[in-house]
């Protein structure tokens, strides 16, 4: 500066202005737009004015061109006159049905809401009124009838509301600058890319999918379980149609040689003799199928004996004609397609290769060199000169977009309307009540409005639940769980979300580790540290910082051409030599072969061209050359120009231009790290930067290359569960729960990447000053012990915003389907409001509408909303459930989509203050957590020689082993810049051994005037004396994680219990008991502390007492007399206890004997008595107790309650449990 | 407070309901709205359908701690 001020490194004033005024041009951080682009842009594919480059298609949207291919359906009304052409076959009039166009309007409000002024929907109301971000959709239904096309033959026919993404080309965001978007309660760099679903912002998640139109061969073991002759070996194609719904294409080997295609038709899988397929596509000749797959290489008698028998084995179908195999095909299939009945079985063949066998390919010629190309390369799979492809890797990967899945299951919905209006008419066709007359418009239009067009509700249901509701799969591996809720928990998750990318759930299930693995493949496209620890790790992938995703379509129609100028030799060639020729492809078809020196060439050429926008060569083509290899990845050059590929940019060296790379030439590419790094004439590429490779969030941890790599990992999941600022429009959201940190600071120590992705508008954590040192002890495992007066002054210092909805709707006693609702908000006169000792109670918190006082302190089981019940005539509270105290911080009123209905929803935010407590957990940025073990007071904290206390103390033993580095350089590096008055720039890879962070950090201290190494003399605040050792101090930046006790703590003495066994119930939530369990009862038994243990496991458990007879052992056996009037005169037998109690089973014995012995004595007979014949129990007789005591000796004994409840169950079963009391 | 209980001259007897109209913010333009109970929520300035309820005017005291 030339007034000699250092330029300000925090930027405070202007970010300040910022925030007081928004840029009106456009948004003030573009990059924070650009990360959710794949979301946005899929999206907006789906309609024809897109706004993305046309490519080689005429721009039409997925949804145009997924009507194309859903093409029409047919009936017949089978009344034609024999005779005309229709009539002779019996058919009649052949009438077919299609969709003609389909369109998304933006969100609006209902016509019948006459009173809007504005009559556009924003996101902020539908997250406010807890409703979905809907816009209407309509498509346009055409009939004719025997070919004839008449204009009067359409319908258009409403679809519902369809949720709409945010900021997409159908959102009334669109294109807003950051101005607008806060006067429309967004955040200025609102990014949208998520849908808003009953005011639940959800997105649909990236999944991996493997690499569209690429030939990947398989080795699969358990492909040889598919049925006999099947062996492991496969080649597999995923083909993509241009409306990105997509088929895959498996080539099985079979032990006999020859191969069998598989693909699967709604859901059910299909096999066919690949000959059949080759025979049908074109016609061909044996002859040209074994010189198309042997390609001049007849010395290979392995591939000659494999093409013999596959040529032989297709003997036994006797079909020799192209024509005679679509017959074939088509007469077998004719049922399952379910297409015109009027189509000859040849038309059906067709139709069935077009629909299912590599249908990115238009002409059946491609088809069949890409079958032949597939047969190659399976051939040279089995004889291991080529060894099969990973699966796993991102090479051979590429990523479902929300936008193109979402327009798959439109078109699969539309589909099956359509599938619908003809199977209503062909049902009415053939009732033939009245006689359908297919030249009624009415009749049609009829027909059509029955069917259930509603679609909208079925994409709100996906996106809700993200299960996928599909007859045919979509070609997917999972049917649920495509969607998750963008929890604005904290800014670093909230972005989290849209870079995150899944495997599929298919693989979670997966016992083997190896989908799991970091591949070196996936650099610079998945982030390596950014990975959750636990079940999900190594499946929930994040997108590197620079990883783009392709999804404008590009133009290159001319490439084949311009290949073939240069040397390339063009596929329909006769004599090409299999042996030395690559295989040129560009997305899955071939255009031509190429020697290997010359497709290296072209390869080199096609990169120079792109990187230098020669020849319109685009610069998202991939361009993945495989050179020859011994029994290597299969050799050829795999051009891509495909939407939904993985692209990072990094710098082509040859001529120091900006290129973009996939991942699958990556593996092909030497792509230095640094500059430095650069090997001459062996890398052709060097990146950017040297953190291109992390994530967003992974980027954030500051001097993350000084930290043992699992540290980093645990920052970047600890980051996203810090309390911090979640949106700077809190007052506009209406979450469940959200966390604000109150006393959020920008970090001293940052990498440049913070200001870059606008960190500091959404501050995470303190910068505290930190003490590590073993002090009072309350340090010890990770406990940090907190300054109380920097507790007091505000560091930590949290809130959480609850929300609790009440509908009346949903409350009991509300009508459900008249107009006028019988509950009303408000006080009804049962209520008294006059002020004094009648006032009810409820005036206290609810104002007079029944709303409560926006302000007031709220406790468990207070009111905080009433209603009147206009059938009962009675007040009704709503009752506040949370048990710690809230504070009434918003109170929305809503009304219903059109606003001409009275109140019947409230949406009420509840302020929980959350001052830090012991018990509460922190972090700081390197993975290092700790729990608050104490607020020490600050005249006992020890100071330094200028008087500085810490704000928290921290354990050296903290360090040791976990080698948290960065952590000690954030330290260092945050004192210096905080006496400085630097933002000091933290990017990891930024020293080296020759110029080490130390020094650089220590230079700086020492010209602040402290200790180069950043630790100082610090004096006992307690004894004022000296500590022996320096103690390492600096400033570090602290989170506060969002796991408090205030939510975690469970303690109980008495409470709720098991009805069944009376035993304490478990969960928090019921306030029940941790469980006591075996383990723990094994340490108590071997500590002897019986007391204890009979404490836990029986006095404050199901202790119980209960009535045992000493006699027969029986604890279920308790009878009452009555003896509250005296003895009872039952005879001779007297009950046994106090209150009338006797054995039932031993007096009922007794009585039985002496009955015996009475007969006895009367009939004079010999009392050789079997008490219980035919039932025989070993029990030996020590265990069965039968004194002399008649009608049992009954005593009470402390029992366990469940202990009873088993001999219950136990009797029911016909075993008695028999006690011996001492 | 003390109104006698007259029965809705339209048949059926509602309870005397307290018409009182209380003071609303529309959450679009910022414009006062006084509805009363039972009437349709919407902003007569520009027919939003979200209101927030003004905060109390009641004195509001809490132990600072």
């Amino acid at each position: 500066m030339p007034d000699g001020r250092r330029q300000p490194t925090f930027n405070t004033l202007q970010r300040e202005e910022s925030f007081k005024n928004p840029s009106k041009s456009g948004a003030t951080y573009p990059i924070l737009n650009e990360f959710v682009i794949p979301h946005i842009e899929s999206f907006n594919a789906l309609f024809d004015d897109s706004g993305l480059p046309k490519g080689d298609g005429d721009g039409r949207g997925l949804l145009s061109l997924g009507l194309k291919d859903i093409g029409e359906r047919v009936v017949f009304d089978g009344n034609g006159e024999i005779g005309t052409e229709s009539g002779h076959r019996g058919w009649g009039n052949r009438m077919s049905v299609w969709i003609e166009e389909v369109s998304i309007a933006p969100p609006r409000v209902p016509d019948r809401d006459t009173w809007s002024t504005e009559r556009k929907l924003f996101p902020a109301e539908a997250r406010g009124r807890l409703t979905s971000y809907r816009g209407r959709m309509q498509v346009k239904v055409c009939w004719s009838i025997n070919g004839n096309i008449h204009p009067d033959q359409c319908v258009m026919r409403d679809c519902g509301l369809v949720p709409i993404m945010v900021r997409s080309s159908r959102c009334n965001l669109r294109n807003l600058p950051s101005s607008e978007l806060v006067r429309r309660h967004e955040e200025p760099e609102e990014f949208g890319g998520y849908f808003i679903i009953n005011g639940n912002e959800r997105l649909i998640r990236y999944l991996i999918l493997p690499r569209r139109n690429h030939v990947t061969s398989l080795l699969c073991p358990s492909f040889a379980k598919r049925g006999p002759s099947y062996t492991q070996y496969a080649v597999q194609i995923r083909c993509v149609r241009p409306d990105q719904s997509s088929v895959t294409n498996t080539l099985h080997y079979l032990s006999n040689g020859s191969a069998m295609l598989r693909f699967s038709w709604r859901k059910q899988e299909y096999v066919i003799p690949i000959m059949l397929i080759l025979k049908a596509l074109i016609g061909t000749s044996d002859k040209e199928i074994f010189e198309h797959v042997m390609m001049q290489d007849y010395e290979n008698t392995f591939l000659t004996d494999r093409v013999e028998l596959l040529l032989r084995s297709f003997k036994m179908y006797n079909l020799y004609t192209g024509d005679q195999c679509l017959e074939y095909l088509g007469d077998k299939f004719r049922v399952v397609l379910g297409m015109p009945e009027d189509w000859t079985n040849q038309a059906l063949g067709a139709w069935l290769i077009q629909k299912m066998v590599l249908v990115h390919l238009e002409s059946a010629r491609d088809k069949f060199r890409m079958l032949i190309f597939m047969l190659r390369k399976l051939y040279s799979l089995v004889s291991s000169s080529c060894c099969a492809d990973n699966p796993d890797s991102p090479q051979h990967q590429e990523v479902l977009l929300p936008g193109f899945l979402y327009g798959m299951i439109i078109k699969e919905r539309l589909e099956e309307a359509l599938n619908q209006v003809r199977n209503q008419i062909a049902t009415d066709v053939r009732k033939a009540e009245p006689p359908v007359d297919f030249v009624d418009k009415r009749y049609i239009v009829k027909v059509i409005s029955k069917v259930n067009w509603d679609i909208g509700s079925k994409m709100s249901n996906f996106l809700a639940t993200g299960n996928l509701v599909s007859p045919s799969g979509l070609d997917l591996q999972q049917v649920s769980g495509f969607t998750i809720v963008a929890e604005k928990l904290n800014w670093l998750r909230y972005i989290s979300h849209f870079r995150c990318i899944h495997r599929g759930a298919f693989f979670a299930e997966l016992k083997t580790t190896t989908v799991r693995k970091l591949l070196p493949e996936a650099w610079g496209f998945l982030c390596p540290v950014h990975t959750p620890d636990g079940a999900p790790c190594g499946l929930l992938n994040h997108l590197s910082r620079t990883c783009r995703i392709v999804t404008a379509p590009l133009a290159v129609a001319h490439i084949p051409a311009l290949l073939a100028a240069h040397g390339m030799t063009q596929a329909f060639s006769s004599s090409i030599d299999g042996r030395k020729s690559l295989c040129i492809q560009l997305d899955g078809r071939v255009i031509g072969w190429a020697r290997q020196s010359v497709a290296q060439q072209l390869a080199t050429n096609l990169r120079i061209w792109k990187t230098e926008g020669l020849h319109k060569v685009p610069l998202d083509l991939e361009i993945g050359f495989v050179p020859e290899s011994k029994s290597g990845q299969y050799p050829g050059l795999f051009l891509f120009s495909t939407r939904a590929r993985m692209m990072r940019p990094v710098k082509f060296l040859a001529n120091r231009k900006d290129d973009q790379v996939g991942s699958f030439e990556q593996v092909y590419m030497n792509i230095a790290i640094t500059p430095e790094e650069i090997e001459p004439d062996v890398s052709t590429h060097v990146e950017h930067a040297p953190t291109n490779f992390l994530s967003i969030l992974a980027n954030l941890t500051p001097f993350s290359d000084f930290n043992q790599s699992p540290r980093n990992i645990y920052q970047c999941q600890m980051g996203k569960q810090t309390m911090g600022t979640p949106s700077t429009a809190l007052k506009h959201r209406t979450d469940n729960k959200l966390y604000r940190l109150q006393t959020g600071q920008s970090p001293v120590v940052r990498p440049h990447l913070h200001n870059t992705y606008a960190m500091d508008a959404f501050p995470n954590g303190t910068n505290a000053i930190v003490a590590v040192i073993s002090y009072t002890g309350y340090d010890m495992e990770d406990a940090m012990i907190l300054n109380k007066s920097a507790h007091e002054r505000g560091f930590g210092y949290g809130t959480v915003y609850k929300s609790q909805i009440v509908d009346l709707k949903e409350m009991r006693g509300a009508a459900k389907s008249s107009a006028s609702p019988t509950l009303h908000f408000g006080l009804g006169p049962d209520i008294c409001l006059v002020q004094g000792e009648k006032q009810h109670g409820c005036c206290q918190f609810l104002d007079r509408d029944g709303l409560p006082y926006v302000g007031t302190k709220l406790d468990s089981g207070d009111p905080i909303a009433a209603y009147v019940d206009d059938t009962a005539a009675r007040t009704r509270f709503v009752k506040y459930k949370g048990d710690e105290q809230a504070i009434v911080d918003e109170v929305r009123v809503l009304a219903g989509d059109t606003g001409d209905t009275e109140l019947q929803k409230l949406q009420v935010t509840l302020r929980i203050t959350r001052s830090p407590v012991i018990g509460d957990k922190f972090s700081s940025r390197h993975g290092q957590k700790g729990v608050c073990s104490q607020k020490w007071p600050a005249v006992d904290m020890p100071f330094s020689e200028s008087g500085m206390q810490p704000d928290v103390i921290i354990n050296p033993h903290a360090f040791p082993s976990r080698m948290t580095i960065g952590m000690l350089v954030e330290s260092m590096a945050g004192k210096a810049g905080a006496m400085h008055g630097l933002a000091q720039d933290a990017t990891p890879f930024q020293f080296s051994e020759e110029d080490k962070a130390i020094d650089y950090f220590g230079e700086q201290l020492l010209a602040a005037g402290y200790n180069y190494y950043g630790n100082e003399p610090m004096y006992s605040g307690i004894t004022g004396q000296e500590f022996a050792a320096d103690i390492y101090i600096g400033v570090v930046y602290y989170q506060r994680l969002r796991h408090m006790v205030l939510d975690k703590f469970q303690v109980r003495t008495t409470g709720p219990v098991d009805p069944v066994t009376r035993q304490p119930v478990k969960g928090r939530k019921r306030a029940g008991g941790i469980r006591f369990g075996e383990m723990e009862r094994d340490a108590l038994i071997a500590h002897g502390t019986s007391f204890l243990l009979q404490d836990r496991l029986m006095n404050c458990s199901d202790y119980s007492t209960a009535w045992v007879c000493r006699t027969c052992g029986s604890l279920i056996s308790l009878g009452y007399d009555d003896v509250s009037l005296g003895e009872s005169s039952a005879g001779t037998i007297k009950p046994t206890g106090p209150g009338g109690e006797y054995c039932r089973v031993c007096r009922a014995l007794v009585e039985e004997e002496d009955e015996r012995a009475r007969h006895a004595l009367a009939t004079g007979q010999n009392p050789d008595r079997n008490p219980l014949p035919g039932v025989k129990v070993a029990i030996q007789s020590s265990n069965v107790f039968r004194s002399s005591a008649k009608g049992g000796d009954l005593d009470v004994v402390a029992v366990p309650y469940v202990f009873r409840y088993l001999c219950a169950e136990l009797a029911a079963m016909g075993i008695a449990v028999s006690l011996e009391v001492r | 407070m003390n109104q006698p209980q007259n029965a809705n001259p339209a048949g059926g007897t509602h309870p005397p309901v307290q018409r009182q109209d209380m003071e609303y913010i529309c959450a679009d333009c910022g414009a006062k709205n006084e509805i009363k109970s039972r009437e349709p929520i919407r902003c007569r300035e520009c027919g939003h359908r979200i209101m927030y309820k003004k905060r109390t005017k009641r004195m509001v005291q809490f132990e600072a701690r």
